[in-house]
Parts: structure tokens; C-alpha cells; sequence
């Protein structure tokens, strides 16, 4: 083992120091050449967003969970893959000088774990998670046609009476 | 290029067969998610599909029972007596609990696929934690349990004490989780290493001796949570009451075994006793003397606060919390063990003890899964009044479980307490020895609330209608495994401990006394 020294983590000082230095020159440029319009949305600390003030327990839909979970999966399978695929051309090289099939071993683990996201992916998409357009789609349209259905009744009654 | 690469390179020393029994559980695991989403309506396929895979696993564990100790993956799997004989356990464990889920997915609206997979995919995790020789793959092990159980538990949605209790135990479980995680950083950073075996070698001459104690000590808080030991046994009785009846059955046997193999294995053979040396002589009294009066009060609290219960299914928690303190007995015996063959048999002795606790509790708790109805509404005391003589074969059948968690003679629960008190004894050590007179005297107090069930069952009046339940078919045949088990581990019990006595991966082994 090399002595420990301080300067070795140098680059991760800098990277602070980029960090830092980003932050507060995106909050000093704003505030300069920023035009401003203080209006009371324009105010709010997500514009766009929800209003950060309220009860906590509010309801949503669970389908933000479900999105959540199934992008983790696919978030970690890119993960292994990238230093899979960085690794992979060296792998096979060494498969040509050596004795071991390391390019071999490699790409029958990287397709054992992408099988086994790819069972993930059929299970979610059996379940109905991606459904949800469809879903609210279908609903809209139930809910249509009872309005056409209401309005018709209407019609019917309004003339019944006269 | 290719040369500095060719040297950095390790040959992957898979050896894949090692793992074989585990990779069957989780294929089946799969299989069973995918069936159930293509299939949505079965009830009973997944089950049967669950039951075979675990047989075949179990087919291919026996097979490999006779074979050397041996390591794979370098050196993150062992297969030594410890790995086999718990995870015999846990593929008995998860094969008897599908059988007593039957009942509960034929009369509750659950999704039975589900939990099918899911309690496959805590069985893979259980047994990769016994056979973890790594600590990353021990806590990956833990965690792959972890999750699923906490989904096993918040099951019956609709339920609002199911919810508590997933809730429970998810925030307390990840909380203790972090411990242990906290734990095996700070161990490696003083051995530099993650692999038992070599933090075993390194504690004669740690990098930092105050991390190794600081992390052993994280890790009993992580373990301890795990097991259910006093003083971390608080989620213990409002989890099991407010799971479904079925995974209280899976969580107070399976989980906690599970824990015990990753304990025993971290513990006794990562942090051994070598003689002479003072780092690790510090390091080894230290956790068998915390571990000792955590057992001693474990024990205490565990039976007294059981006698204060009116519900079946909290005194069982309580129940299970006493028994994981006779246990830590044949724990904290092999910790002291004297050499190879006394630490080896001793813990043979905690798997043996928790193959009797698995048969006597499941059927326990079998019992009342079929007698608590839907959405287990009757699981107090009183539910049970004045049923012995009009469902006596139900009756007698608790009873003999009630029994045998007593530790009568004859029965499974008798042999298992003697098999973990015996290496305590054998120590000759003052405070081992209070500790096995603290748990024989625990063991008269736990007779007051096993045989007030009994009592109840047969001696009490029933002021309202009863009808014996029929009992189907799953259920009879997890009741006669599981009676067959008590009478048979009672009565025959050399045969099995013997075949569990093998030796352990991980040599390291100076014999020495303690002054």
C-alpha cells in the first residue's frame, strides 16, 4: 500500500470547488441580469410546480410510485452496463492470450442480469403499470358517455314537459 | 496494456454448483412471477409450483451434504455444516408455511402469486445468509429477507393493522438494517477485508482495535433487532400480531433462524478467541459477555411480559422472543467453545434448537391461522375457551405444541434445550453458568402461559356457538410434518444432530482458556 496523502484527493477538493463556484455564480448572474417580475407565482419556489405549502397528506396517484420504482430498475441496469460495455473489448482480448474465457464469462453475466430486469419489465407490464394512459383514456370515455346519456335524459324531460 | 491488465485480472473461481440449491429457489421465485402475472386467477398452482422448486433445492442441499467444507466465489460462499444445516431449516420452514397459507389465500381476497414469490425470494435471501463468508453478501442476503417480509406483512391492504405492522417494521427494520451496515464498514475498515475467514485472521492484529469493537457492537444491534432480543425486541409483538397469521409464522421462524446463521457465522467464527493475543481476547469477551446478559435478559423479559398477554398471537411474539434467548445460549456456548469439534457441535446445537423451534412454532401457528378466521379476528384468549372436546384433534394438536415449547421431555422443544444448554455448561464459566440457570428457571415461568392455553382450551366454558372448522388438506399435511417433526426430534434426535455436526469453513482456531 502507497503512504496516505492528502494531495490525492485533490481532484475531489476541485470538484468541490467547481461546485461551489457553480452554484453561487448561477445565483450572482441571475440576480444581476436577471429582468424581474415579482408577481406572487412568480415568487413561489417551484413556479410550476406544487404549492409547497399544504397538508402533508395529501393524496396522489400511486402510479408516481410505480413510475419511481420501475425507473430505479432501469436506472441500475444502465449502471452495470456502461462499465460492462467499457470493459467488454479489453475482456475479449485477454480471452485470446489466456488461458480463462473472461470475454465469454462476461457477456453470459451481463445477459443473466439483463434476463432477469427483462422478467421485471414483463412482470410490470402484465401487471397494467404502463396502463395508465389507457386507463385514463377508457375512464374519459365512460364518463363521456354519461354525460351524452345525462343530456339526452334532459332533452327527453324538457320536452316531455312541453 | 495488456500485460498490466492480464496481472489484475482474478481467475473467476466460480464454482457454480455451490450455489445451486439457492439459484433453484430464486428461478422458481421467477417462474412463480411470471405464472401469476399471466395467470391471474389461480389459487393453487404457484403454491405447487413453490413446493417443488423448494424440494428440488432440497434434493440438491442433501446431495452436497456429505462433501468436504468447501468455499466458492472466492471465498464469499461457504458450504460447511453451518450453511447446510440451517438452510435445511429454511426450506422446511418456507415449504410449511405455503402449506399453511392455503387456508388464509382460500378464504381472504390476497394476491396469492405474490406472496408466493415473494416468500421464495425471502427463502433465497435466507439462505444466502447462511451461506455468506463475506459480509456483503451476508447483508445482501439480509436485505433480499428484509424486503420481502415487510411486503409479506402489509399483505391484507385493506387491513389497518396489517398496515401498521408492514409500516413498523419497514422504519424499524431499515433503521436497524443501517446499523448492521454501519457495523461491517467500520469492521472493514479495521481488517481491511469483508470476507469472514480473513477478518477471523486479521482480529490478532487489527488496523484500528476501538473500529473492531465499535462495529461488532453496531453489528449486535443490527443482529439483535433481527433475532428479537431484548433490548431490541420492541416491533417484535405489535409486528406478528398485526401480520397476517401464515407470515407471523414465516417471520418468527424463518427470519430469525436466518439471523442466527448470519450471527453464528460472524460472531463465533469471525471474532474467535486466539489465545495470547490481546486485541482479539478483548474483542471476544466483549461480545460474549454483552451477548450473555442480553440472552439472561431476553429470556426474562420475553417469558414475563407473555404471561400479560390475551392474545394468542402476542404471546407467541413474546414466546418467540424468550426462545431466541435459549438460543443465544448455544450461541454464546460455541462462542466459549474450547476447540474445533466443541464450537462445531455447539453450533449444530442452535441449528438443531431452531429445526425444533421451526416444527413446534409452525404448527402453533397453523393452529391458529385455521382458528382465527378470516382476517385472524379471533386470536384472543377467550376464542379459545371450551374448544378442546368439540375439536379434539385440533385441541390435542396444540397442546402437544404448547408442550413441546415448554420443553417437556419427548417432545422437539426438550431435546433443543438441552442440546443449547449442554456447551454452555461444558464452558465452565461463571456467567454462563447463571445463564443456563437463568433460562431453566425462565423455562418454569414460561409453563404458566403455555398451559393456561391448554387450560382454557379444555377447562373453560363457551358462552357463545362454536363450530369446528374443517381442516383442509394443506393444513393436515403441514399439521402431521409438523407433529411427526416434534415427536421424531424429541425421541430420535442423535441421528439429526449428528448429521448437522460438521465442520465449519474457516480454520482459525488457537485452542485457548480464558483465565
Amino acid at each position: 500500500m502507497s503512504e496516505f496523502s492528502l494531495l490525492d484527493y485533490a481532484p475531489i477538493g476541485v470538484m468541490f470547488l467547481v461546485a461551489i463556484g457553480f452554484a453561487a455564480s448561477q445565483i450572482l448572474v441571475t440576480q444581476l441580469i436577471g429582468p424581474r417580475k415579482r408577481t406572487a407565482t412568480k415568487l413561489m419556489p417551484y413556479e410550476s410546480g406544487k404549492d409547497p405549502v399544504g397538508s402533508a397528506r395529501d393524496r396522489f396517484s400511486i402510479k408516481f410510485y410505480t413510475v419511481a420504482v420501475i425507473f430505479l430498475l432501469f436506472d441500475i441496469e444502465v449502471l452495470f452496463m456502461i462499465p460492462f460495455a467499457v470493459a467488454f473489448k479489453e475482456l475479449l482480448a485477454q480471452e485470446k492470450i489466456s488461458t480463462i474465457a473472461f470475454g465469454t464469462i462476461a457477456f453470459v453475466e451481463i445477459m443473466i442480469f439483463i434476463s432477469t430486469l427483462v422478467v421485471g419489465y414483463i412482470y410490470v407490464w402484465r401487471k397494467g403499470t404502463f396502463e395508465w394512459g389507457l386507463q385514463a383514456r377508457a375512464e374519459a370515455r365512460a364518463e363521456a358517455k354519461e354525460m351524452v346519456k345525462e343530456k339526452n335524459r334532459r332533452i327527453r324531460e324538457t320536452q316531455r314537459v312541453a | 496494456m495488456n500485460t498490466i491488465l492480464l496481472q489484475n485480472l482474478v481467475n473467476p473461481n466460480v464454482n457454480l454448483p455451490i450455489v445451486l440449491p439457492e439459484m433453484i429457489v430464486a428461478l422458481t421465485g421467477v417462474i412463480v412471477m411470471l405464472y401469476d402475472s399471466f395467470v391471474p386467477r389461480q389459487r393453487s398452482v404457484t403454491g405447487a409450483i413453490s413446493l417443488i422448486g423448494l424440494a428440488i433445492s432440497a434434493f440438491f442441499l442433501v446431495s452436497m451434504w456429505n462433501d468436504a467444507p468447501q468455499t466458492g466465489w472466492n471465498g464469499m460462499i461457504a458450504s460447511d455444516g453451518l450453511r447446510l444445516s440451517f438452510t435445511i431449516v429454511f426450506l422446511l420452514v418456507s415449504a410449511v408455511t405455503i402449506l399453511i397459507s392455503s387456508v388464509w389465500a382460500d378464504n381472504e381476497d390476497v394476491p396469492i402469486g405474490e406472496y408466493h414469490a415473494l416468500l421464495l425470494f425471502a427463502t433465497f435471501g435466507m439462505m444466502f445468509m447462511a451461506s455468506g463468508n463475506d459480509l456483503v453478501i451476508i447483508f445482501l442476503g439480509l436485505e433480499t429477507l428484509s424486503i420481502a417480509t415487510y411486503v409479506m406483512a402489509g399483505l391484507r391492504r385493506g387491513d389497518l393493522k396489517s398496515n401498521e405492522s408492514a409500516m413498523k417494521y419497514f422504519i424499524l427494520g431499515s433503521f436497524a438494517s443501517a446499523f448492521l451496515l454501519y457495523g461491517m464498514a467500520l469492521i472493514y475498515g479495521a481488517t481491511g477485508s469483508t470476507n469472514i475467514t480473513e477478518i477471523a485472521l486479521k482480529v490478532a492484529n487489527p488496523n484500528f482495535p476501538a473500529l473492531l469493537l465499535v462495529g461488532g457492537a453496531m453489528m449486535i444491534v443490527g443482529f439483535g433487532f433481527k433475532v428479537a432480543t431484548v433490548p431490541f425486541h420492541v416491533w417484535t409483538p405489535d409486528v406478528y400480531e398485526g401480520a397476517p397469521t401464515p407470515v407471523t409464522a414465516f417471520m418468527a421462524v424463518g427470519s430469525k433462524s436466518a439471523a442466527f446463521a448470519s450471527f453464528l457465522r460472524v460472531f463465533v467464527l469471525g471474532f474467535p478467541l486466539i489465545a495470547g493475543v490481546q486485541a482479539s481476547e478483548f474483542l471476544h469477551e466483549s461480545w460474549v459477555t454483552a451477548l450473555s446478559v442480553m440472552a439472561i435478559l431476553t429470556m426474562t423479559v420475553g417469558n414475563i411480559a407473555a404471561i400479560l398477554q390475551d392474545n394468542v398471537k402476542r404471546m407467541l411474539a413474546y414466546s418467540s422472543i424468550a426462545h431466541a434467548g435459549y438460543a443465544m445460549v448455544g450461541f454464546i456456548g460455541a462462542g466459549m467453545a474450547k476447540n474445533m469439534q466443541q464450537r462445531d457441535a455447539a453450533i449444530a446445537a442452535v441449528a438443531f434448537y431452531m429445526l425444533t423451534y421451526a416444527v413446534t412454532n409452525l404448527g402453533a401457528f397453523a393452529i391458529v391461522t385455521l382458528l382465527g378466521q378470516k382476517n385472524d379476528r379471533r386470536t384472543a384468549f377467550e376464542d379459545y375457551n371450551g374448544i378442546g372436546f368439540r375439536a379434539p384433534a385440533l385441541a390435542f394438536t396444540l397442546s402437544l405444541f404448547m408442550l413441546s415449547l415448554l420443553g417437556l421431555p419427548l417432545t422437539a422443544g426438550f431435546m433443543g434445550k438441552v442440546m443449547v444448554f449442554r456447551p454452555a455448561l461444558e464452558a465452565n464459566n461463571l456467567l454462563l453458568t447463571v445463564m443456563v440457570i437463568a433460562a431453566a428457571v425462565n423455562t418454569a415461568i414460561s409453563a404458566y402461559y403455555y398451559l393456561r392455553l391448554i387450560v382454557v382450551m379444555f377447562f373453560r366454558e363457551r358462552t357463545t356457538d362454536w363450530l369446528a372448522p374443517r381442516i383442509p388438506t394443506a393444513l393436515t399435511a403441514a399439521l402431521l410434518i409438523t407433529v411427526l417433526g416434534v415427536l421424531y426430534f424429541g425421541i430420535f434426535s442423535d441421528g439429526v444432530i449428528e448429521k448437522f455436526s460438521k465442520s465449519s469453513v474457516g480454520t482459525v482456531f488457537k485452542a485457548g482458556t480464558r483465565p
